[in-house]
């Protein structure tokens, strides 16, 4: 049974969502104010933390920052709608996925299985091999990702999008493929979280050294990496 | 003309006509006196000259007089110098033409006082009578004497010195620099009035300018002082206006979530005959969550524009993608949409506002247009504008309408509106953030149908290949 962190200073919220994940098959924990949040995150009980922005004493991207620095726990962000600052800052510093918030339940389970099951597969496919292309390369068992020799800190979607696109470079990746195996949901219109993750590991990958991009954006159809 | 040019030329023009009058002043003054003088000093220098030219003849006969004629002569105020007899004879003679100056001869002979005669600008004649012996015979003869004089020039203001050029040098400098320094004490601080108040209107609120403009006690160090007042109850508006929305946000989304997740706790144990109406709640919810979300929007699109970061945007992309995903879910309600006329065009702005604006445009006239017909959506670009335009087949509206169209909340048929589903902010969100990118958005009829045309200034930036 997967252990479910959840940090937001919204008590009854934090009750009905436990309340809720118990039902799906969740063992569900809550803390209200991000310093105890970071603590519960670090103690390594838990496989996912959901974690708001807006929090007491320290607030999410705070608590997300200080944790990357020495753990890779899946965190979902809960955002507030319609404000990109936020997304796009916490998918910077390495959230997994966000939400924004008030969420549709339904959508939070699925994205939170989807999550679970891309870091379950790392650890199930020890045996899958490692994939190189060109001065990239990626580690399945390892979950390490290094480009010319230095490691990538790649968030647990941006190494899933990264491997999905090297195992077949050269060639499209459809946008719908990549949704589905890697953020585990139909694409929908007006969802533009694929692209952003793309643009934030487009960042990271940084270009080749004669300018060009790696990743490439193929219209409407979906992206390539492309191979020297 | 800036105001610094207009001040200095001005005070510069204000001066030289100063220095104008002096000079004329200056000439008129000494003009007047200095030729009553001179013809004083003409008269006096005639009488001495007349007598001494009778003793010299007496004592010295002809030579002697012929040479102190010559003597005369040879001072720089005197031209030519005649002697004429009575009876009309010249005697001595410089080349002075007698005829044309009968007048002045006979009128000394007659008055035997010294006459003067004006005879152009620069110079006068003057005569005089003298007697001598007569050469011919006993008793004494008459003559006069004739000068023609040279009329002294007034001395000009700055002297006849080579050192004269250096002080009309002098003065035009000065003149230069006093103007300018006065220019630049009236026009600089209300060029830093006007940096402060620019940089306010672009969004920094922390823009003050009365400490730098200095202890001054005018009506610009009031004006600077009233700036700062204003700014800074600007800024404290705008700061409780967004830590307000901010709370908005919070406080009314909190028991939305709880509302969402209660929700679904209650499906999941519910009847079958209680699902439809938890289904409507949610939608209901749904609708609310909607509406917050876009209120918010607005109210940061109008509170200015100093939040919205610019970038380099393919407003190409940006047009078929959002048109893409409108045929997505145009195409599940029986209609579709249309892009065409793509045109590469690349603007300065934020993508995500652009596309919200497109988007918000676009889902407008899928909801409106009649059922299985298509939405036209085309881009093109002339002279540096980008226009896109989106057309639907829903019957357009009445005329008078139409400036309505993107004010909050407005609706032209209740019923249709609810029917459809919107919540009457998507045009006004659109035309927020066209306006935060200096753009324009219209809504014409054209044949039965709502034509909403943007229009965006293209960024001459890069056009390759992406």
């Amino acid at each position: 049974m997967n252990k479910i962190l959840i940090i937001d200073d919204d008590e009854e919220l934090c009750e009905l969502v436990s309340e809720y994940l118990t039902v799906e098959g969740f063992e569900v924990a809550a803390v209200n104010d991000g310093e105890s949040g970071l603590e519960a995150a670090d103690s390594g009980e838990y496989d996912l933390a959901i974690l708001d922005v807006m929090l007491p004493k320290m607030n999410g991207f705070e608590v997300l920052r200080h944790l990357r620095q020495r753990s890779k726990l899946p965190v979902m962000m809960l955002t507030a709608r319609g404000d990109d600052m936020e997304r796009i800052v916490g998918l910077e510093i390495g959230a997994d996925d966000y939400l924004p918030k008030p969420f549709n339940p339904r959508e939070l389970v699925a994205r939170l299985r989807a999550i679970l099951r891309r870091v379950g597969d790392g650890t199930e496919r020890d045996g899958s091999e490692p994939i190189q292309v060109d001065d990239v390369e990626l580690n399945p068992a390892s979950r390490l990702a290094t480009v010319g020799g230095e490691d990538l800190a790649l968030t647990s979607v941006e190494f899933d999008l990264l491997n999905a696109l090297l195992k077949s470079a050269g060639t499209i990746v459809r946008k719908e493929d990549l949704s589905e195996e890697v953020l585990g949901r139909k694409l929908s219109p007006f969802d533009r979280s694929l692209d952003m993750h793309i643009s934030n590991l487009r960042k990271k990958l940084g270009t080749r050294d004669d300018g060009t991009d790696r990743i490439k954006t193929i219209r409407s159809v979906g992206y390539i990496y492309t191979k020297v | 003309m800036n105001l610094f040019l207009k001040i200095f030329l001005w005070f510069l023009t204000a001066i030289a006509l100063m220095i104008g009058v002096v000079i004329f002043l200056n000439w008129s003054v000494q003009t007047e006196p200095v030729v009553s003088r001179w013809q004083n000093s003409v008269k006096n220098q005639m009488n001495v000259f007349a007598a001494t030219a009778t003793q010299i003849y007496d004592a010295q006969g002809e030579q002697g007089l012929r040479e102190f004629l010559a003597r005369i002569d040879t001072a720089d105020t005197v031209g030519q110098v005649d002697v004429v007899n009575q009876d009309g004879q010249n005697w001595v003679s410089d080349g002075i033409d007698l005829r044309q100056y009968q007048a002045l001869i006979d009128s000394t002979f007659l008055t035997g006082q010294v006459q003067i005669e004006q005879n152009s600008p620069d110079s006068a004649l003057a005569a005089m009578t003298f007697d001598t012996k007569d050469p011919n015979g006993a008793g004494r003869a008459q003559h006069a004497l004739i000068v023609r004089w040279e009329r002294p020039k007034p001395t000009p203001m700055f002297g006849e010195s080579r050192l004269r050029y250096l002080r009309y040098f002098g003065l035009l400098l000065t003149a230069l620099l006093v103007c300018y320094l006065l220019a630049l004490y009236l026009s600089s601080p209300i060029g830093k009035i006007r940096a402060a108040t620019q940089k306010l209107a672009a969004g920094d609120l922390s823009s003050r300018v009365a400490d730098e403009l200095g202890n001054r006690h005018d009506e610009l160090g009031a004006l600077a002082t009233d700036f700062d007042l204003m700014a800074e109850r600007i800024e404290s508006l705008i700061t409780s206006q967004k830590r307000l929305s901010r709370d908005i946000s919070h406080e009314l989304r909190s028991p939305l979530a709880r509302l969402g997740v209660a929700l679904e706790i209650a499906k999941q144990k519910s009847r079958d005959d209680t699902t439809q109406l938890l289904d409507r709640i949610e939608t209901e919810s749904a609708r609310l969550n909607e509406m917050i979300s876009r209120l918010l929007m607005l109210s940061r699109l109008e509170s200015g524009s100093q939040d919205i970061e610019k970038q380099d945007v393919d407003l190409k992309a940006l047009v078929e993608d959002v048109a893409e995903d409108a045929d997505f879910e145009a195409q599940a309600k029986g209609k579709s949409v249309r892009f065409s006329g793509a045109e590469k065009c690349r603007v300065t702005g934020n993508e995500s506002l652009l596309r919200s604006a497109v988007e918000n445009v676009l889902r407008n006239a899928v909801r409106y247009t009649a059922e299985g017909t298509t939405v036209d959506v085309s881009l093109a670009t002339n002279n540096g504008t980008a226009t896109i335009k989106v057309k639907d087949h829903g019957g357009g509206l009445p005329d008078d309408e139409l400036k309505n169209v993107f004010r909050p909340f407005y609706r032209v048929g209740e019923a249709r509106e609810r029917a459809t589903g919107g919540i009457g902010l998507g045009l006004s969100i659109a035309e927020r953030a066209i306006h935060a990118h200096n753009g324009k958005i219209e809504a014409k009829n054209v044949d039965h149908g709502l034509l909403v045309e943007i229009d965006l200034n293209c960024s001459n930036g890069s056009r390759e290949e992406t």
